[in-house]
């Protein structure tokens, strides 16, 4: 059933900063390069922004009232969610809820990140998220050691590989897809092919995941504009709609980092993949499953691509291991997952470096990389939120 | 939590209204979980309220200590200072009797030993002179 949003609003302008190691530019220069690209992509002026979705902020950097007095906005309506990967759907639904109900006209998606600078927080002694009241929520539990969300992808993977005998070699599949579409995007920052010897070869990180199954630390940013469907119909690009959206699930049958049920931290025990609430966001986008030509999927650590892969029913519980051998996700593949490198391959800029990939699929535009006639492409997370792009 | 005065000490548990009569038992050496008197179930986190039934009727009993490695990992990356020359070391999830997971580490069985399932118990590791954490050993049973 479509929704009141669907097909109603359209991404009409994508813009990026270099993505890199240790770039000198500041996070909000970052930032600065990603929403001039933007607003030059779109054929808009900046005083058209009257709203902001952020996807970035304490204790990572800069904060909603910050970002508009250092690019000189004015805005009516503003949504900050901090620096989590699990906020990209969630960014992209406030911008897209404000326009369709008029709150906004144009609302500028940012997130701006220079992870380089900012190691300390990332599981180190400057762990705040480990060390609130309450802790953090992938695992972490700093008392017995566990101060990164690795150990959480850890943990899932584990219990996973003991319930259905797959194998780290297996896993391989999934980095090593991602770098043979990365070694076709020119900005992706890993440029050498790598191989199933170099993954089983590589250290580990923490057990079962090794150095190959853990996302890029990089700096970089990007910026999704969106308006209404009108709107976009008098812009400069071909518009990108958003035809389905569903939010992150949550609740005591979920662990971030785990498909439904799968046993970690208080999840019961079952195997409940797919489920029917999670077929909402093809239902609002008024297609089938069948129908997706592209897949892309908040790939911070290898396990999370196979999760996902599961909850939307791609394949069945415990399958997915297997399913993403011989090719199937990478170039060429029946399901193409991450085509820009994703944050294994291309940069880590809190999953926005793909869905600037997917806007730029859909207009036809990724090159040498293109997913033939794409016209409908699915963002979905192991935790469970979705968006579904076409053109 | 993370003492500051002390950068490189190993993390403390953060207490709190709700939690803290977990650790208080800790350093008696005692395991207790809480449970909602209503569902007669116990639940983890410890919280304000059951998660099952909403109710506010909650206590806390003691706990067998006994469970099963429900997963686990071993820290190779030395993520904090304070645990370098412990790398690389497990952090375990154990699946208690009494159906709730803790999380913690497992002492007496190298790493190359752990596995789903193994039965395991609670020990108590008197950390400072005010904080005990709970690990776990191997049960008789599985050695």
């Amino acid at each position: 059933m479509p929704g009141p949003i669907s097909g109603k609003v359209s991404i009409v302008g994508i813009g990026q900063s270099e993505f890199g190691r240790f770039l000198p530019d500041s996070q909000l220069g970052l930032g600065a390069k990603a929403l001039r690209a933007a607003l030059a992509d779109a054929g808009l002026e900046r005083s058209d922004i009257d709203g902001l979705s952020l996807h970035m902020g304490w204790p990572l950097g800069a904060d909603y009232d910050r970002i508009a007095e250092v690019y000189g906005l004015e805005v009516d309506y503003v949504h900050q969610a901090w620096t989590h990967g699990r906020f990209v759907t969630s960014t992209l639904q406030h911008a897209a809820m404000a326009i369709a109900t008029g709150m906004a006209q144009v609302v500028a998606c940012i997130t701006a990140i220079c992870f380089t600078r900012e190691r300390q927080i990332l599981g180190g002694p400057g762990d705040h998220e480990g060390m609130r009241e309450q802790g953090a929520t992938h695992g972490e539990n700093p008392v017995f050691g566990l101060t990164s969300p690795a150990a959480g992808a850890a943990f899932a993977m584990q219990r996973y590989m003991a319930d259905y005998g797959v194998t780290s070699a297996e896993l391989a599949a999934v980095p090593v897809a991602l770098r043979r579409h990365a070694l076709l995007n020119p900005h992706a920052l890993m440029k050498t092919p790598l191989t199933l010897e170099a993954h089983q070869a590589s250290r580990m990180i923490v057990d079962p995941l090794r150095l190959f199954d853990c996302s890029l630390v990089t700096d970089g940013a990007v910026v999704v504009l969106l308006a209404s469907a009108d709107r976009a119909r008098d812009l400069r690009q071909r518009p990108v709609q958003i035809a389905g959206m569903q939010g992150i699930r949550s609740g005591r049958s979920e662990f971030i980092f785990a498909p439904p049920n799968l046993g970690i931290n208080q999840q019961p025990v079952a195997r409940v993949t797919p489920r029917e609430r999670d077929m909402a966001v093809y239902r609002m986008a008024g297609i089938d499953r069948a129908a997706i030509q592209g897949f892309y999927t908040y790939d911070a650590f290898s396990p999370l691509v196979l999760f996902a892969l599961e909850r939307f029913g791609f394949c069945g519980p415990g399958e997915a291991a297997r399913w993403v051998q011989d090719g199937r996700i990478g170039p060429g593949g029946d399901l193409p997952v991450n085509t820009s490198g994703g944050l294994l391959s291309e940069a880590h800029v809190c999953g926005w470096n793909s869905i600037a990939e997917m806007v730029r699929q859909l207009r036809g535009e990724a090159g040498s990389r293109q997913i033939p006639s794409a016209s409908c492409l699915q963002w979905g997370t192991c935790w469970g939120d979705s968006v579904i792009l076409r053109c | 939590m993370m003492d500051p005065s002390h950068p490189t000490a190993k993390p403390l548990p953060r207490i709190t209204s709700d939690n803290g009569p977990f650790w208080e038992a800790c350093r008696r050496h005692e395991l207790l979980l809480p449970w909602c008197d209503a569902c007669e179930r116990s639940h983890w986190p410890p919280g304000p309220v059951c998660p099952f039934c909403f109710g506010v009727r909650t206590a806390w009993r003691s706990a067998s200590g006994r469970g099963r490695i429900s997963s686990w990992v071993v820290v190779h990356k030395e993520w904090l200072p304070a645990f370098r020359d412990d790398l690389p070391y497990n952090a375990v999830q154990v699946e208690l009797e009494e159906g709730v997971r803790l999380t913690g580490n497992v002492v007496g069985v190298p790493n190359e030993a752990l596995r789903v399932g193994l039965p395991v118990e609670v020990v108590f590791d008197d950390v400072t002179e005010t904080a005990t954490l709970p690990r776990f050993r191997p049960t008789d049973a599985a050695v």
